[in-house]
């Protein structure tokens, strides 16, 4: 399945379908201000991915290492490339 | 007897529990002076203290003050690393700045014995370190909330630690120590089991909350006292301005009607017609509202934390921005409430929360025990001892210098 089917699919049970209905996801959407997720949720998402993909993605360690900007401009097209690359 | 000197940023709820402790002092036969580079009325201000308002000194920074008072309405738009550079980088840096001078000229001129910093008015410790003066920092809310940060967002620490560093330099500190908070003593206003602290280092003193500020609010008992269902105390604290209407509208679409009361401490004047049901003051006395309560609804605003489990009450707590995730894991962790995101909250889970907490013990039962930690960390009592204690020292240590 195509990485970005199954990260949306993360997103919709993370933040509930109800409020994904009213957001149009897309590879620029920002975590952070379009879809809005807290700390509780992006760790939930994150524990989405490592049960997935299991070891062979370190998702947290990826997101720990970025500064704040970097938090802030974080969207899915850069969560795609990274777990694409990482995977490859 | 000591001099001490609070000083707060321009922050109703930072500013609250040291004019508690500030009034306990003064009881004590000390004496007690505010420095804030906001107008703070005289009513909040505990007889014989006195509130140090630098009006002339802040004349040429009033366009920046205001645009940062301004920016604080956006706090609830923002994302987490959004709120963090707001808070740090455009708050808490530059009022540390604007402070400094005025601070340092009121310091030499009333010369405390004692200056203390609420944890988010850098100024405060900055301007004790330069002046030599001793130094304990005052911390409302629960400590940890960036948890371990060196480890677990290097990149976020480092810039954490530049932009203080830098401050520290603008006034002439140089060197790798952080003096924006007090090494030696830093008290806490809220319980070491509350804060998920099994071993806080040694300076934290978690002595819980402080009561006994002057709050003259007026308030409709009567009308309180012929209420039959259960009463939800609802807050949403002194910020915020911009979400008080949503908010309270989706408490109206809620409990209109419905088998409680909903008791509001929010300006009235945001609807032009309130359900019968709805009891709502702009301000209210609310330490002796709280004890006739059922259960409290509000952001985690951390002075209504501390009011509804001193009360032993159950919270539905919707935290927005700021601390108030950190708080609301806290709440959830100590089964003493229900948590919905504000920006998640449904109307159907707004009710189902409140009815569970009202008519399922256990919430209450928690909280009941998390009133026991409160007390047990001893209050106001304990602050003005450790205060006592803390100048007592400082001034054998100056001597023997």
């Amino acid at each position: 399945m195509d990485t970005v089917v199954v990260l949306k699919q993360f997103i919709t049970e993370v933040i509930g379908e109800e409020f994904v209905e009213e957001m149009d996801i897309d590879m620029n959407s920002s975590f952070t201000r379009d879809l809005e997720m807290d700390s509780i949720e992006i760790v939930s998402f994150s524990e989405k991915i490592k049960a997935h993909y299991g070891d062979q993605i370190d998702f947290t360690g990826w997101l720990s290492n970025m500064d704040l900007d970097q938090l802030i401009n974080l969207n899915l097209g850069m969560i795609v490339e990274y777990i694409d690359n990482a995977r490859n | 007897m000591s001099k001490f000197l609070f000083v707060v940023p321009p922050f109703f709820g930072h500013i609250s529990p040291t004019l508690s402790i500030g009034a306990s002092l003064i009881a004590k036969g000390h004496e007690v002076r505010w420095f804030g580079i906001t107008p703070l009325a005289d009513a909040h201000i505990p007889a014989g203290g006195q509130y140090v308002y630098p009006q002339d000194d802040l004349v040429k920074h009033q366009d920046d003050l205001q645009k940062i008072l301004k920016r604080q309405d956006d706090g609830p738009s923002c994302s987490g690393p959004e709120v963090m550079k707001l808070a740090l980088e455009e708050t808490y840096v530059p009022v540390a700045r604007i402070m400094m001078e005025p601070l340092c000229k009121v310091a030499d001129s009333w010369r405390p014995d004692v200056i203390v910093n609420d944890c988010i008015t850098f100024a405060g410790a900055l301007c004790a370190h330069i002046k030599g003066i001793p130094c304990v920092t005052t911390t409302p809310v629960p400590p940890d909330v960036m948890g371990d940060a060196a480890n677990s967002a290097p990149k976020i620490f480092e810039w954490q630690e530049n932009l203080i560093k830098g401050l520290q330099r603008e006034f002439g500190v140089y060197g790798d120590d952080i003096v924006i908070h007090s090494h030696k003593m830093n008290i806490v206003f809220t319980s070491k089991e509350f804060a998920g602290v099994t071993e806080p280092m040694p300076h934290m003193r978690f002595v819980g909350p402080v009561k006994g500020r002057p709050n003259n609010a007026a308030f409709d008992w009567d009308r309180l006292d012929k209420v039959t269902t259960p009463k939800v105390f609802v807050s949403l604290g002194t910020l915020l301005v911009d979400i008080r209407a949503a908010f309270f509208k989706k408490l109206i679409d809620a409990f209109a009607d419905a088998p409680v009361t909903i008791i509001a401490a929010t300006n009235p004047d945001i609807f032009e017609h309130w359900p019968d049901n709805f009891i709502v003051n702009g301000f209210v006395p609310q330490a002796e509202l709280m004890p006739k309560m059922d259960m409290v609804i509000c952001h985690g605003g951390f002075n209504t934390v501390n009011d509804t489990f001193t009360n032993g009450l159950p919270m539905l707590i919707t935290p927005i921005a700021y601390d108030h995730f950190h708080t609301a894991k806290l709440v959830v962790n100590a089964g003493c409430g229900i948590s919905i995101r504000y920006k998640r909250l449904r109307i159907a889970d707004l009710k189902t929360a409140v009815f569970e907490l009202l008519e399922n013990p256990q919430y209450r039962t928690a909280a009941l025990k998390l009133k026991d930690t409160f007390t047990a960390a001893g209050g106001n009592d304990k602050a003005v001892q450790l205060l006592e204690e803390f100048a007592d020292s400082e001034e054998i240590l100056v001597a023997v210098d």
